[in-house]
């Protein structure tokens, strides 16, 4: 089929790379966003808009929070469909499990239970029957955020980087997983086709025609950031590996289930509730005992997760974990106290190698660390990303521009169309959703549902318009879609912060000055998203206006 | 904040490392270099030098954060690092010309 092991490379990498990765593109765009995911949450609740807090008493307010948190509505219904007969009340299903998470950048508390349900589930083999339910908490009162509140980086954004908001969910962690696959296959074929690389590795020649430039741009991207490339889609794959190898409840559930019952006798920790009803010890006190024993062991720290299991029963148990905030592991240092008694029933030993090099991949992903230099880099890298797929994307419809404007002239115009939209359109999508959360009215019942019509229908806007604009194609110019949509992104972007300044009183001046970064942070990249998207726009008239047949590189657009 | 100093340490070393790994390659090299320097290519210099300056930013980077944190943060800053001497390279080389110059100082490497 292909004379050389290079054409056959060569054939992988375009070939999942146009099909793919459009997919990566959003992938690698709103991974970049969800670095910053609180602070964009802050920016879009104003409510929240306050000091980050640590975990709150649980003896006095979370307790309370715990007995007003109810089943949520959609689960519910899921359940209902998997049960024999009617299920009773929502409001009477008991609390059997909990959990608190907070990081070094929450002011608001995310806590969330399992509800047990009486009815007998349709499939007895489904023995994981519960109800879940889950609120934002204002730690200093212990009251749930208003319902309609959408956090839009915690929310939308980061569960698009990984589900893509496919309904069921499912669908979206397979298209992202094999995506990430072709990704790792793309990094490799790509090092094999574009084999000057190496010797290249800081060439750059802007100066020349546009398809020198973009491959030289696309390498230039491909390279430099290689490792963060590699290790990102790796270990993207690797916190997902369950759901893909999802042996453990299937071919090897008995296995597993037996192995929960193992470790349960092997810790001490109950696998089973008793049945005989006991109250609740102080959880302050077993947290203060937990943070006493991480002082001891010289690694004081904050709460960072902390679970009730079996709760109201005597067997019920309370495990207090440390926030990773000082490392680049996750949670951990769990701690183990009898829910009843509040004696110590077991504590983690120090992880094998093994399972710290699991946590370590986990957690340079899931970055919950302290160090916003890193961050920032991270940001970086994801731009890089995004510049690399856009390239790639720009390079394979230039190179067969010539040909297909004659042969496909539809498939050209819809090639470009949807290049256009996964760059500047999701950028334009993006402050679309933005600019609604502050325009829509606080009161409004299903204010977060408009907030995500708002982000598709500016997206279907921007593939529409890019499709109308590019009839130029088959004039051998560019698409003009690509320089208008810049300028919409400057606007909009600017919108947004004048529409947060106005309505509620946080301009970038105050912010800066009283240091409040998360939203001064949010402010500041629109203005930078704007002025970049505005330079490029100019440029892109500039070269519009020399009417020359060779095409411009838009790819500094593709960095907003 | 120690931590924000060794940090441009490391920066900076890992820019320079770039610089000097760009150098190594005679194309960089007689772009940025003055004709009559350019004759002269102390290639394994550059490539030495350029590799010591990388491993100072990983030093740095190690007195910074704790070790798994310090290698994320090195691995990290060779992307700016590298994209900004592609840059350079590309709009305005001469900016470069200390460090290569920095080689030639050295005495017995610039072959005359």
């Amino acid at each position: 089929m292909f004379e050389t092991v290079r054409q056959a490379m060569a054939w992988v990498h375009t070939g999942f790379g146009l099909v793919l990765g459009y997919v990566l593109m959003v992938v690698f765009f709103f991974g970049t966003l969800s670095v910053f995911d609180r602070e964009i949450d802050r920016w879009a609740v104003p409510e929240t808009r306050f000091a980050v807090q640590p975990m709150p008493s649980f003896d006095r307010v979370l307790a309370p929070v715990y007995q007003r948190l109810r089943p949520d509505p959609a689960d519910l219904e899921r359940v209902a469909r998997r049960v024999a007969g009617e299920l009773p009340d929502a409001a009477s299903l008991p609390l059997v499990s909990l959990f608190a998470y907070t990081t070094h950048r929450d002011p608001v508390l995310l806590v969330g239970a399992e509800f047990g349900v009486p009815n007998a589930p349709l499939n007895p083999a489904d023995d994981h029957l519960h109800v879940h339910g889950r609120a934002q908490v204002d730690p200093r009162s212990g009251t749930f955020l208003p319902d309609n509140r959408l956090q839009i980086g915690t929310d939308f954004f980061y569960p698009m980087h990984y589900s893509l908001h496919t309904s069921p969910a499912i669908i979206g962690y397979w298209v992202v997983g094999l995506a990430a696959m072709s990704m790792l296959a793309a990094l490799v074929t790509g090092l094999v086709i574009h084999r000057r690389l190496l010797r290249e590795l800081f060439t750059f020649r802007p100066h020349k025609r546009s398809q020198r430039s973009t491959l030289d741009l696309h390498n230039l991207t491909g390279v430099v950031a290689l490792p963060f490339h590699f290790f990102f889609a790796l270990t993207g794959l690797l916190i997902f590996a369950a759901i893909y190898l999802p042996v453990h409840d299937s071919l090897l559930r008995p296995l597993d289930r037996q192995h929960d019952v193992l470790e349960a006798a092997r810790t001490g920790l109950p696998h089973e509730p008793a049945g005989v009803p006991a109250p609740l010890a102080s959880v302050d006190a077993m947290v203060a005992q937990a943070q006493a024993r991480w002082a001891q062991r010289g690694i004081p720290g904050e709460v960072g997760f902390l679970t009730i299991e079996h709760v109201g029963d005597r067997n019920g148990y309370v495990s207090v974990f440390r926030a990773g905030s000082d490392r680049v592991a996750l949670v951990g240092e769990g701690i183990h106290f009898s829910a009843s008694t509040g004696e110590i029933l077991y504590e983690d030993p120090a992880p094998s190698a093994v399972h710290a090099v699991s946590e370590f991949l986990t957690g340079l992903h899931l970055q919950h660390f302290r160090h916003w230099l890193l961050r920032w880099l991270y940001v970086l890298g994801g731009l890089v990303g995004c510049v690399c797929i856009a390239t790639g994307f720009i390079f394979f419809t230039e190179k067969r521009k010539r040909q297909w404007v004659h042969q496909a002239p539809r498939s050209l115009r819809w090639v470009d169309a949807l290049a256009v939209t996964a760059v500047t359109g999701m950028v334009l999508a993006v402050l679309g959703m933005l600019v609604a959360n502050r325009l829509l009215p606080a009161e409004l019942p299903a204010r977060a549902a408009w907030e995500e019509r708002a982000f598709w229908c500016t997206w279907l806007c921007a593939l529409l318009h890019a499709y109308v604009r590019s009839a130029a194609l088959l004039r051998g110019a560019v698409s003009p879609a690509w320089r208008e949509q810049c300028i919409g992104i400057a606007a909009l972007a600017v919108l947004a912060v004048t529409l947060n300044w106005v309505t509620t009183g946080d301009h970038l001046w105050h912010t800066v000055t009283t240091g409040y970064w998360p939203v001064a942070g949010v402010d500041a990249s629109l203005l930078a998203v704007a002025v970049i998207a505005f330079t490029a726009a100019v440029r892109l008239y500039g070269r519009g206006a020399e009417a020359t047949s060779t095409a411009v590189e838009p790819v500094e657009m593709s960095r907003g | 904040m120690a931590d924000v100093a060794w940090w441009w340490i490391a920066a900076l070393g890992s820019f320079s490392g770039a610089v000097w790994l760009a150098l190594a390659k005679p194309v960089h090299w007689a772009q940025v270099m003055s004709a009559r320097a350019a004759r002269g290519h102390p290639a394994p210099v550059l490539r030495c030098l350029g590799w010591l300056a990388l491993a100072a930013a990983l030093a740095a980077c190690l007195r910074a954060d704790a070790p798994t944190m310090a290698v994320l943060v090195w691995v990290m800053l060779l992307v700016p690092a590298a994209l900004a001497v592609a840059m350079v390279l590309a709009w305005r080389p001469a900016i470069l010309r200390c460090w290569g110059a920095a080689v030639c100082l050295r005495p017995g490497s610039s072959r005359r």
